[in-house]
């Protein structure tokens, strides 16, 4: 019993202490945190956990030059809505570095400024980047790296690169009879389809996901999940399933594809940049080529993405903001940088070239998505991933394309306003 | 609190305890020896109990297992793991603590679940004593009221969690965004749900008889609570606090918006960063890390383990 | 509070009587006043000392800033805290508001924030107010003037750094020509005057102190707010060292409540029933703002048929998982509970160490490791057991590797708390059974289960409740699927909050009007269901308590 009490006692002191030192430790706090921005202005970033590891360094070098404070955050999960969240009620960063396919979002809800750049910072980039953070005439970030998939293949298995899926299948299946493989191609799917890396096979079927208007820009009025020509992509897909030759499956999931591909039991695998340090630490020999469309159909176009900086709308220090953005970010030293931290094609040309050199991959990849197609950043995009997925998924299932296909695009123009 | 002998007010109850506990007394030592004297018995009497309990361990493990060889193997990745280990490494734990602030991630969830579980049991049992005790208008409203507010899903009301620290952000910045003391204070809100349930139906099933004596006795409300009913539900704290710090060491939805900055952020949300955005490659370190942040869970629950165990009625009699 | 006189506690010893019968709130408390004691008040002062020197401590900012409503709240708060803890009176409520407080705060006002947003269009796009949404079209149209100067810029004051008024130096590039630039308009300032770096940029100037980037930063609001008029539009700063001379090509009117681009000459009135500016062919501009739409998100789940449709089939499922996951993880966990619960087993404290692992592993992580041991070709379950069940594939599989799942994570859970409930029972009330012949079965049914459930039925109504909601049971897993092919919308796991998740968050933008008013409804289906169960549990309560 006294023991108990004691216990309790300890427990119940504990929760006051907890709740006293609360008080406590308040009281000296604003006092100190109050003078410190009154000495030199703060920045804030927000990013993804891996970029903040490799800005860090150089953000912090920006501030020592400059006199200023530089804090960048990392927002785990969710970072584009918490971001238009905190933006709107004031409690938002500065600077927010993400994907160009936000910038329809981020426009919509008034949360970042468009950039300007001068013509000659301009001419520095590559056109593509450039292109895709260009929104309704604006530019809306500052871009610096680009990403695609592209093919990459275990030279050991494969040393060819295949010309047409026909020939990587044919390739994929005699490795699995000899044994030397358990799975034909490394294409991730999962349960609910994976839109993103499907898309070099859809668009070599003769799929489209929207039109482009006069300007260039893409229509979300003419979309082309459930027109005829998505019908027969889908069906091509279809053939290569589980109930056909096997090479595309569900089991496939983004957790396992990379580590499938490491584990030498595939040969091919469709990926971006970021599998390859993986594949260097598993010591395999490994080349990348284009992702291969269908014998005598289009060109096997990946989605190109750009990651970009963009000034937030309602920053505390928008000035500051736009200094760093458009004077920093801009020079080849930061682009070289990131990608030291994360081997993504740096959009900017100069750092590029700088590059390119040491590293042979590089080139490659951007050769793989040199035909590729800007990811639309246009709001009605959002509404394409879940449905287009799942029609995927269930079609490599097994399911009738026609039937899956309607039903898909009937959801998504349902989802567009 | 009081000033008072604790013998007076529980005088009166003790008899009536002990008049129940008379009868079976008698029993107990027979039973004693018809177990320990056959051995063929044994099974019967206390060897299924270890089936059962070796049955429901490897059923807890097997995939924490999994885990733990995804942390031991250096490849680290999610899918390249089988169930035993393959390799004996000790790197991801290495780069767990060099690559990352884990340490003061781990410091920080000590600090905010620790705080947080400690404070909600406290008021929580406060609520709790009112609801199982105390006869009052809007009681039982006020009981389901509790019990619907945790209904409502916690994603939409981020939104209005930013509304108010914004502006608490402003105003106090000690106890805004990126603090502790905030998200202790965010956490105190969900203080009296579940666990003023568990605890009210703790405090219903004590005989009233305990607390009503020592009031007649002379014992002012405050002296019934912190004297004769606390020690009383020592076991349900022990089990409220440790299921409370679980579920704050847990966290993430909400700790993931709150705290941005690398050094103020928990176990939780550190951890989720690891594996997102990486597509996989952080496994390893992320099974490490994840293993780590069983281990404080697994010495709270030591440290409370003896309260949770020792009998109810066992403190009631011996006082 | 006493309406009995004197102490005469002889009426009431025998029992439970005034519970159930007498005045309610009068009969257990307070009989006759206890006597304040020392130590009592010595705490009673210092805590509401406490609260007083928080309160005044919060109060400081709150005046600073002017606030005066917070500031009364927060009085009123810290005034009623201590009369409520000075007077004798209202004893329930001295046990309740302090978790009240931090309850209102923080749970009570975002859930009554939230159902409001279920009466508007809120969600991306329609965010803000409509001033926000003006100011964001007309930034978001500012273009630099085509053939105009890129100019290097300094920031300049005629004052002191820290609050001067500010003056922009821009340097023209083409002809180095420095100006000085302020509201008032830009005027040539002479070149002995000033030091112009080889950037261009200007680093000294007579009669000016020039800002380094340090000071400049402290007053960014002010640059970004420093327009300088021209002939063809305005120079305005980018960033610190450069300006440019922009045009917003889209203005708001006032009059006609409409916003025109000036290079077009297109017009979009304000549509306040919408949210957004519309033009005549029906364009929207995308920065709309935030309006009340009344009950058209309700009316829209009732006859939406995307939403309504497969809702009877969800809402079944939805029961389903809810009290399989509460009732499995229930049993489970009381017949581990059980098993361990005797004084000759040995071993005890390892096995409930190893036993509360899944419960001490972040759920977050173990969902998707589970998710992957469900893999049909990869994953551990098929391959330890031989099997080639497509698990997440088929309706029914998915349904039960989602219960098995929740039975691994929950039932530890139950098992603690069923373990602390088992002592509260007295061993002598199970072994008087035992000596009256009754079989363990016997026993467990008679005795032990109905006390537990007096313990436990509150929580089991709540963990049901958890879990009609446990979005991240499905989405970590399943993500509501599997899907059939021609409906991408409903899947056979999903719940009803995955499946508003879905509808809300997957359209063109988040929508948070419609999730908020499903939330409702869904809120309102296990709030009756709670109430009907909870009802039921006053009776058990008032039999044993």
């Amino acid at each position: 019993m006294r023991i108990r009490t004691a216990g309790v006692v300890t427990v119940l002191g504990l929760a006051l202490a907890a709740s006293g030192c609360g008080g406590d430790n308040s009281k000296d706090e604003p006092a100190a945190k109050a003078t410190s921005p009154a000495a030199s202005g703060k920045l804030v970033i927000w990013a993804d956990d891996k970029r903040t590891a490799a800005l860090k360094p150089f953000a912090e070098k920006f501030g020592q030059e400059n006199g200023v404070t530089v804090e960048v955050q990392a927002v785990s999960k969710d970072l584009q809505t918490n971001f238009v969240t905190a933006s709107q009620q004031g409690s938002g960063p500065d600077v927010v570095v993400g994907a160009h396919d936000w910038i329809g979002n981020l426009v919509q809800n008034g949360a970042i400024d468009p950039v300007q750049l001068a013509a000659e910072q301009k001419s520095g980039f590559n056109e593509t980047a450039i292109k895709a953070v260009t929104f309704n005439g604006q530019l809306y970030g500052v871009p610096y790296a680009t990403e695609n998939v592209a093919l990459i293949r275990n030279t050991a298995l494969a040393p060819e690169a295949p010309k047409t899926i026909e020939e990587l299948v044919a390739t994929g299946k005699k490795l699995k009879a000899e044994k030397k493989a358990s799975e034909i191609l490394c294409l991730q799917s999962g349960q609910n389809g994976d839109a993103y890396h499907i898309y070099p096979l859809y668009t070599s079927a003769g799929g489209y996901l929207f039109g482009t208007a006069a300007n260039g820009d893409y229509d979300p009025k003419d979309l082309g999940v459930g027109k005829p020509e998505s019908i027969e992509a889908f069906t091509k897909i279809g053939k290569l399933g589980e109930k056909g030759d096997g090479a595309l499956k569900r089991s496939i999931t983004g957790e396992n594809s990379i580590a499938t591909f490491t584990g030498k039991k595939c040969a091919f695998l469709v990926s971006g940049p970021w599998a390859i340090a993986d594949a260097k630490k598993a010591g395999i020999s490994y080349d990348i080529s284009p992702v291969p469309g269908f014998a005598g159909g289009k060109a096997a176009q990946p989605f190109v993405g750009v990651q970009a900086f963009y000034v937030a709308a309602k920053g505390k220090n928008k000035a500051l903001a736009q200094e760093f953005v458009t004077n920093y970010v801009t020079t080849p030293e930061l682009a070289v940088a990131l990608y030291q931290a994360e081997p993504r094609p740096p959009a900017l040309t100069a750092a590029f070239d700088q590059v390119k050199g040491t590293d042979p991959d590089l080139a490659k990849f951007s050769e793989a998505g040199k035909d590729g197609q800007v990811l639309p950043a246009i709001p009605a995009m959002a509404a394409i991933w879940d449905p287009f997925g799942k029609a995927e998924a269930a079609v490599i299932g097994g399911a009738d394309p026609a039937k899956t296909v309607t039903a898909a695009g009937k959801t998504i123009s349902g989802q567009i306003k | 609190m009081t000033t008072r002998p604790s013998a007076g007010p529980q005088a009166p109850a003790a008899p009536a305890v002990r008049s129940d506990a008379a009868g079976p007394r008698v029993g107990r030592p027979g039973a004693a020896v018809r177990g320990g004297r056959h051995p063929g018995r044994w099974f019967t009497q206390v060897g299924w109990r270890h089936v059962v309990g070796v049955l429901a361990v490897a059923f807890s493990l097997f995939p924490i297992l999994f885990v733990l060889s995804a942390a031991l193997n250096p490849l680290g990745t999610l899918s390249s793991t089988e169930l035993l280990p393959t390799g004996a490494s000790l790197s991801n734990f290495g780069d767990l603590f060099e690559r990352t602030e884990f340490g003061r991630w781990f410091l920080n969830s000590l600090l905010v679940a620790g705080g947080a579980s400690c404070a909600s049991i406290f008021l929580s049992s406060l609520a709790a004593y009112a609801f199982s005790r105390m006869r009052f208008a809007g009681r039982r409203f006020g009981l389901l009221t509790l019990l619907l507010i945790q209904m409502f899903p916690q994603f939409l009301a981020i939104v209005a969690i930013f509304l108010i620290f914004t502006r608490v952000t402003d105003l106090w910045p000690s106890i805004g965004f990126n603090t502790p003391w905030g998200l202790l204070l965010l956490y105190m809100g969900g203080a009296l749900g579940m666990n003023t349930w568990l605890m009210k139906g703790f405090f219903d099933t004590l005989p009233r008889e305990l607390d009503e004596s020592a009031t007649m006795d002379g014992a002012s409300h405050a002296q019934v609570f912190f004297r004769i009913m606390l020690p009383l539900v020592a076991p349900i704290l022990a089990v409220t606090a440790l299921l409370s710090f679980i579920g704050t060491i847990n966290e993430f939805m909400i700790a993931n918006v709150f705290l941005t900055d690398t050094g103020s952020k928990t176990l939780a949300v550190g951890m989720f960063g690891l594996v997102a955005g990486e597509r996989n490659n952080n496994f390893g370190i992320f099974a490490a890390g994840t293993l780590l942040t069983a281990v404080p869970t697994v010495l709270v629950f030591q440290l409370l383990q003896r309260y949770i165990v020792s009998g109810l009625t066992a403190g009631a009699v011996k006082g | 509070m006493s309406t009995l006189p004197g102490p005469g506690p002889a009426p009431q010893a025998p029992g439970r009587g005034p519970a159930r019968s007498g005045p309610p709130d009068t009969s257990r408390t307070a009989r006759h006043h206890a006597p304040i004691t020392a130590t009592g008040l010595a705490v009673k002062v210092v805590l509401l000392g406490l609260v007083a020197g928080i309160a005044i401590w919060a109060a400081f900012p709150l005046v600073a800033a002017r606030l005066w409503g917070g500031l009364a709240v927060l009085a009123a708060t810290t005034v009623g805290l201590c009369y409520l803890y000075l007077t004798r009176r209202h004893i329930p409520a001295k046990y309740l508001v302090p978790g009240t407080i931090f309850l209102i705060a923080f749970q009570v006002f975002p859930v009554l924030y939230t159902a409001s947003t279920a009466f508007t269009n809120f969600g991306d796009g329609h965010r803000g107010s409509k001033d926000d949404a003006v100011v964001a079209i007309e930034t978001s149209s500012v273009k630099q003037v085509p053939g105009s100067a890129e100019y290097a810029l300094a920031i300049a004051t005629t004052g002191d750094p820290a609050t001067g008024p500010l003056v922009f130096l821009v340097t023209d590039p083409a002809t180095g020509r420095v100006s000085a630039g302020d509201a008032a308009g830009l005027r040539p300032l002479d070149a002995a005057d000033v030091t112009v770096a080889g950037s261009g940029r200007v680093t000294a100037a007579k009669g000016y102190t020039v800002l380094n980037v340090g000071q400049a930063s402290v007053r960014s609001e002010e640059i970004t707010a420093l327009v300088v008029p021209t002939s063809g539009g305005a120079v305005r700063s980018n960033g610190l060292s450069r300006a440019y001379e922009g045009r917003a090509v889209r203005a708001y009117d006032r009059g006609c409540d409409c916003v025109t681009d000036g290079e077009t000459g297109k017009t979009w009135t304000a549509d306040p029933d919408a949210g957004a500016f519309v033009a005549a062919d029906g364009e929207r501009l995308a920065q709309g703002w935030q309006v009340g739409v009344g009950f058209k998100n309700f009316a829209r789940v009732l006859t939406d048929p995307n939403i309504s449709g497969p809702f009877f089939g969800t809402l079944l499922w939805n029961f389903a998982f809810a009290i399989g996951s509460t009732g499995f993880t229930f049993a489970l966990g009381m017949a581990v509970a059980l098993a361990l619960h005797s004084p000759r087993m040995r071993g005890t404290n390892l096995y409930r160490v190893f036993l509360i692992l899944p419960y001490a592993m972040p759920s977050f992580a173990m969902l998707l490791v589970w998710r992957d041991m469900f893999n049909t070709d990869f994953g551990l379950v098929n391959n330890l057991f031989g099997l080639g069940v497509d698990w997440f594939g088929e309706a029914w599989s998915a349904r039960l590797a989602v219960l098995l799942v929740q039975l691994w994570l929950g039932y530890p859970y139950m098992f603690l708390v069923t373990t602390g409930a088992l002592q509260a029972i007295p061993k002598e009330l199970t072994e008087a059974t035992s000596v009256d012949g009754a079989s363990p079965w016997q026993s467990f049914r008679a005795v032990t289960l109905p006390l537990l459930l007096v313990a436990l039925s509150p929580l089991l109504i709540a963990s049901f409740a958890y879990n009609f909601n446990n979005i991240n049971a499905i989405w970590l897993t399943t993500e509501g699927g599997p899907f059939a092919p021609d409906n991408p919308t409903n899947g056979a796991t999903d719940l009803l909050i995955t499946y508003t998740y879905r509808l809300a968050f997957g359209a063109q933008g988040a929508e948070f009007g419609l999730a908020a008013a499903v939330s409702i409804f869904i809120f309102a289906i296990v709030a009756t269901v709670s109430a009907v169960s909870f009802r039921r549990t006053r009776q058990q309560e008032e039999v044993y308590s």
